[in-house]
């Protein structure tokens, strides 16, 4: 299983867990990402910045930090 | 009637609310705009009713301070309506919070916004649906046109007098998870001593999401026995999922309400337009940068070109006058300083400060609405990072550059008090457009515009290191950035107008009248020589700072409003022409030390408020001794190179 750091752009993913800390993962679930979203990863970070990944139609930037503690599967 | 606005960030709250009550908040493409609530009176078909705008929050379950302040107003105030404002493109994340809020248990419109970005992007929608799936009135709008928006509130006032989804809510959890919060419901039925003041099922809802505040709230009043039941359920809740329980029914909400969304939706293939690969450039690893630096650049020289051409001539224009002044009264009397110094103070106004002012707060409005300020944000992540402040501390510090009273209270969207904080601080360091104008009006006038642009990168220079400095001394390791990045949106002319005027209201209203009678003011103290023993006091100042003791007295005015140091530092030369009486190094030093040095009161108000009166102190000490060196280094340096 790879870390959403590891991933490709322009891939669609699903998240299969997140380990992040709770405020992290209140963040996220708020803007709807959870387990099993589908996600595609659209921008990966210059100079180790925040990735985006668009999701749901909205474009979220998520910091390398939380992208590490999201584990993700490629979908096909 | 009391009308509560309530949506997620950039859903057009604000929008609309400025449609209906005049502009009185602050619109922008830039999630998290409003962290103050704007409350007006409007008058609606004859009723008159209190409108509120809330900041937008995601969710009822606080992960900041904003959304924890909107869910107490919402608790504790007694609204008869909220109109619940949602993206319509987003509306799979939207329906999260509106279920949260039915559970309130007061009456609810939902207004369907962005209806035209909805459309772009190929969604349309089946609204009767979707409304009776809800149970409440759902409208669609486009704010920004004021389509729509009349008969949200027409039946606003439908909604408060049938009260109608209150006993209908027909949204339901899946059955599993009903049972446990009707079984924690039925709990909360039972417990008489409970003071918490919302309805029972909602908050057997937060108790099952271990929402922290409400779990102390009634420890506090002592139930242990529904704490323990809670517990034990949100255990059951962890097995059937894999998420923790402050998460897990936010995640069944969002299955509910993508469920929903796919029912009422129709999706056909979205229009191609403009932002097309617009970030492919513009959040580029390596073009990002060069972007932004040019974009802001340009920003810089064009504000600068368009403030000099309008100010040479007017200046030109004031020194006429004040000649024929002289010449009709005589260049001695007392009527002849206050005739002067009147026109100093109209002048300063009209010629000097307006002529930046106008142009910049523009370009600031138009690259806020634009939405490129988050970009700014993606862009400096990392080096947010290796200051040791959370990504997101750049918004307040951007926001400083147009006023340090909003960028203030923006901090509030950061998690932690620390970085809170910390971002305060940098971001009453950052020039406000004001402190810009003395820039532009002194430094790129008088000395080219370069030298100006020196002063902002050293600016920079010092926030960074300042926040470097702060951050070390309060050890704390800074959650990671998680960001909407909103959609690029072309702003109507109307809003820019607007906009404009709401941020310029402050400065010809209270500003240039204070500009007026502060000059002639000083202009009087002068004539009876009463300035001497307050330019004697901050002698030794400037005497370090090697300025002449006459820009003392100026330096007080600027405290009270940063535009006033330039108007009055013209006033106490008794010149316009600053260079044939400073040298360009004292100029330098002078502006320097007027960017760095104590906030402006208003700034200090809202330290205050914000931080304590402790922290405020040490803020306006910090400054005072930055700003301090920083001249005195600028000195240094003047004196070697020139």
């Amino acid at each position: 299983v790879k870390t959403l750091l590891d991933c490709q752009e322009r891939v669609d993913l699903k998240i299969v867990l997140i380990t992040g800390g709770r405020g992290s993962r209140l963040r996220l679930s708020q803007l709807g990402l959870g387990i099993d979203s589908t996600i595609r990863l659209i921008r990966n970070a210059p100079f180790s910045g925040p990735l985006v990944i668009s999701f749901d139609g909205t474009e979220i930037a998520i910091g390398k930090g939380i992208a590490a503690k999201i584990r993700v599967e490629e979908l096909r | 009637m009391k009308i509560a606005m309530v949506g997620q960030p950039n859903s057009g709250k604000s929008t609309i609310f400025n449609a209906v009550a005049g502009y009185k908040s602050i619109s922008s493409n830039f999630p998290g705009t409003t962290v103050r609530y704007a409350e007006s009176t409007v008058r609606l078909n004859g009723l008159v009713s209190d409108l509120v705008d809330f900041p937008g929050c995601y969710s009822l379950s606080p992960s900041n301070e904003v959304s924890l302040e909107v869910r107490d107003q919402l608790i504790a105030t007694g609204f008869d309506v909220i109109i619940d404002v949602v993206d319509a493109s987003k509306l799979g994340r939207g329906l999260p919070l509106t279920m949260e809020l039915m559970e309130l248990n007061i009456p609810m419109v939902l207004c369907l916004n962005m209806m035209d970005d909805a459309r772009q992007k190929g969604m349309s929608f089946d609204i009767n649906s979707l409304a009776n799936m809800l149970g409440i009135p759902v409208l669609p709008t486009i704010a920004s046109r004021d389509i729509g928006v009349k008969r949200v509130f027409a039946q606003v006032q439908d909604a408060s007098n049938h009260n109608n989804h209150v006993t209908k809510s027909r949204l339901r959890y899946p059955e599993d998870v009903e049972e446990m919060i009707g079984d924690l419901t039925q709990a909360v039925n039972d417990e008489r001593t409970l003071t918490v003041s919302v309805p029972p099922r909602f908050l057997a809802i937060k108790l099952l999401e271990d929402d922290k505040y409400f779990v102390q709230n009634i420890q506090q009043s002592n139930s242990g026995a529904l704490i323990k039941k809670a517990r034990q359920l949100q255990h059951t809740l962890g097995v059937s999922g894999r998420e923790p329980p402050e998460t897990a029914l936010a995640m069944e909400r969002n299955s509910l309400a993508t469920g929903i969304c796919h029912k009422v939706t129709t999706i056909g293939s979205p229009r191609k337009d403009w932002r097309e690969g617009l970030d492919d450039l513009l959040m580029h690893r390596a073009w990002g940068y060069i972007f932004m630096l040019l974009i802001l650049a340009g920003m810089f020289y064009g504000v600068f070109a368009i403030g000099v051409t309008i100010e040479t001539p007017l200046l030109e224009g004031f020194t006429r006058i004040e000649g024929y002044l002289g010449d009709t009264m005589g260049n001695k009397g007392i009527l002849f300083v206050l005739a002067k110094n009147a026109l100093y103070g109209i002048s300063g106004g009209v010629a000097i400060v307006l002529p930046y002012l106008v142009p910049f707060l523009v370009v600031l409005t138009i690259l806020e609405d634009i939405g490129y300020l988050p970009r700014v944000a993606y862009l400096l992540d990392s080096l947010m990072h290796r200051v040791g402040l959370h990504g997101c501390a750049i918004v307040p510090i951007l926001l400083g550059y147009g006023c340090s009273v909003p960028a203030v209270m923006a901090t509030r969207i950061l998690p932690t008090q620390r970085d809170r904080t910390i971002a305060a601080v940098l971001a009453t360091l950052v020039p406000c457009s004001a402190r810009s104008v003395v820039l532009y009006g002194l430094v790129a006038y008088f000395l080219g515009a370069s030298a100006a642009l020196f002063i902002y990168i050293l600016n920079i220079i010092v926030v960074v290191l300042t926040g470097k400095m702060l951050s070390s001394l309060m050890p704390e390791v800074s959650p990671g950035m998680i960001m909407e990045v909103p959609r690029y949106q072309l702003p109507t002319v109307q809003t820019i107008l607007h906009k404009l005027w709401f941020r310029l209201r402050e400065f010809v209203v209270i500003a240039w009248p204070l500009l007026i009678l502060g000059s002639i003011v000083l202009g009087i103290v002068e004539f009876l020589n009463w300035d001497a023993p307050v330019n004697g006091m901050l002698s030794p100042l400037t005497m370090v700072l090697g300025l002449p003791a006459a820009v003392g007295i100026t330096l007080i005015f600027g405290v009270l409003r940063k535009e006033l140091v330039l108007v009055m530092l013209i006033q106490a030369l008794g010149t316009q022409d600053v260079l044939s009486v400073l040298t360009p190094g004292q100029v330098m030093v002078f502006a320097v030390f007027v960017t760095f040095y104590v906030p402006c009161v208003a700034t200090i108000a809202i330290l205050r408020n914000e931080l304590g009166a402790r922290a405020t102190t040490v803020v306006v000490g910090i400054t005072l001794l930055l700003a301090t060196g920083l001249a005195l280094l600028t000195r240094l340096a003047c004196a070697i190179l020139w």
